[in-house]
């Protein structure tokens, strides 16, 4: 897969968890053009071993001059974001994809309604920046935890004035989404990125009122759990490998030297979606992709987040 | 016609069935086929959203089924002399109605796409309409030559209204238009025409 080599050129601490990332190209020449809530996978070498996280595009597509990330720190990093936090310094070079865009906006829709939860507010900037250019109607309503954790929210209440809303959990403030979702006209959208929790409160609100499935649009990027470590034969490679209880199938896959598929790393586009051929178990799915009747069928899975309660699995790569 | 031949752009429709998931439902109709397809829409279930009903009940001929709508629509329901008069009833209706709102319609195909197209200037796309097709197949059939649209038409060749071209009636459909292509059918052999029968009744 094509790569872009980058260089860091700026780096701005937004709050006590998320770092903001500057990324342009050595020579200074403009970047492949993105369109609002598109990503990029960064690659990243810790101790040996190739990560690869994905992260919402920011800026705004009209300025192609560089790229903006935000990565904010997870408790449970593995790996990733504390590499990104503690090891990249402006002018580190980092490899990252050509972008990808699985949140792009519903261009016919009469009014955009985008619900972000904590780090989720990464892909509705790069958003907003294309709904104020096209004249569209929305409105953002953007939660975290207080306000020291409300990334950019100075900038959005700037940019976006009274057509964005702000909810901190610590002062109680809570999205009404009941009532939110009742009072919309015809032909409104509604895009949510948060924690899961969110994503599906907003998806079971919005299903239960009769929002059409085509309305209603989630990004979830989930980093693959660790579990425990099985055996895994790759038939049409013929190879025998183990998946460490560390590293996600698809690490192991590539650690092997195999040139599997990927997108998005995180579940959600099906890239990278694999035909499991045996498994002496169950399969752990973790992905936001796959129906439930595919996830029970047991012939599928997608090797970037998801992996084996059992023993042995073979898949057909 | 070939056995498994299809156009990808044939609409097909279904029987009108509730979405129980829905704030409001808006359920507009035309003719004898039209209210049937409303009484059998009704024998399913009363859901508990509010309802309008807006029907047509012209040419009814023998069969008048709006004195039973009456009975079996408790509320919301509005009766209309004409389709036009029902469509501008829609259109009066959909500006102030919100998300959760499920439409379903049922008529001539023509009555359909009017109602559709009305759907798609408030956002609500085509595949979220539940659509029946009753009463009749006539088509409304787009003139690739001169781009005017004839009404009504049952056969399988027919005079354009606009240029009075004969045309081959074909299956590609125009959502957006709501009609059937049509194209010259003597454009090398003027004057030789294949045998005209109703096939769209």
């Amino acid at each position: 897969m094509s790569q872009l080599n980058l260089t860091v050129a700026a780096i701005e601490q937004v709050t006590p968890l998320v770092k903001h990332f500057t990324l342009m190209s050595a020579d200074g020449s403009s970047l492949p053009a993105f369109s609002g809530g598109s990503h990029v996978v960064v690659a990243m070498n810790i101790d040996g071993r190739t990560h690869r996280n994905p992260y919402s595009l920011m800026g705004s597509p009209a300025n192609t001059s560089a790229y903006h990330i935000s990565v904010r720190l997870q408790e449970h990093s593995r790996g990733g974001s504390q590499f990104m936090h503690e090891q990249v310094k402006v002018g580190s070079a980092l490899q990252v994809t050509y972008p990808v865009n699985l949140f792009s906006l519903a261009k016919r829709a009469h009014k955009h309604l985008l619900i972000a939860g904590g780090i989720g507010i990464t892909p509705f900037m790069s958003q907003i920046e294309d709904l104020r250019r096209l004249g569209s109607n929305f409105e953002l309503h953007y939660g975290y935890r207080s306000p020291e954790h409300a990334a950019f929210a100075d900038s959005l209440k700037q940019r976006c004035g009274d057509l964005a809303h702000f909810y901190a959990d610590s002062a109680g403030q809570r999205m009404n989404l009941q009532t939110l979702f009742s009072q919309q006209p015809l032909g409104t959208h509604v895009y949510v990125c948060g924690p899961n929790a969110m994503v599906v409160a907003v998806i079971e609100t919005a299903r239960a009122l009769g929002w059409p499935e085509n309305h209603i649009h989630s990004e979830q990027f989930t980093a693959p759990s660790a579990g425990q470590p099985f055996n895994l034969r790759l038939a049409a490679s013929n190879m025998e490998i183990v998946v460490p209880a560390d590293m996600s199938m698809l690490e192991a896959i590539e650690a092997a030297g195999v040139d599997a598929p990927y997108l998005c790393r995180g579940g959600a586009c099906g890239r990278c979606e694999l035909e499991v051929i045996s498994a002496d178990g169950s399969l752990a799915h973790h992905d936001h992709y796959l129906t439930e009747a595919e996830k029970a069928s047991g012939k599928k899975i997608l090797p970037c987040v998801s992996r084996a309660n059992c023993s042995h699995v073979e898949v057909n790569i | 016609m070939e056995r498994g031949y299809w156009i990808r752009s044939k609409p097909v429709y279904s029987t009108l069935t509730w979405n129980q998931q829905a704030t409001a439902h808006l359920v507009v109709a035309e003719g004898v086929g039209g209210g049937l397809a409303v009484l059998k829409l009704f024998q399913q279930m009363l859901p508990e959203q509010p309802i309008t009903v807006l029907y047509a009940d012209h040419e009814q001929g023998n069969v008048d089924y709006s004195a039973t709508l009456k009975k079996v629509v408790i509320e919301g329901l509005q009766l209309y002399s004409s389709d036009d008069k029902a469509i501008e009833a829609v259109k009066d209706y959909l500006p102030t109605a919100r998300m959760g709102l499920r439409v379903y319609v049922a008529g001539s195909e023509k009555f359909i796409w009017a109602v559709a197209d009305l759907c798609a200037q408030y956002g609500i796309e085509n595949s979220e309409i539940c659509k029946e097709l009753t009463g009749t197949l006539a088509r409304s059939v787009y003139c690739v030559h001169c781009k005017a649209i004839t009404h009504d038409v049952h056969s399988n060749v027919a005079a354009c209204d606009g240029c009075g071209r004969m045309l081959f009636v074909r299956d590609h459909f125009s959502r957006r238009l709501g009609a059937y292509m049509g194209l010259m059918v003597d454009a090398e052999a003027p004057g030789v025409l294949p045998e005209i029968e109703e096939i769209y009744p």
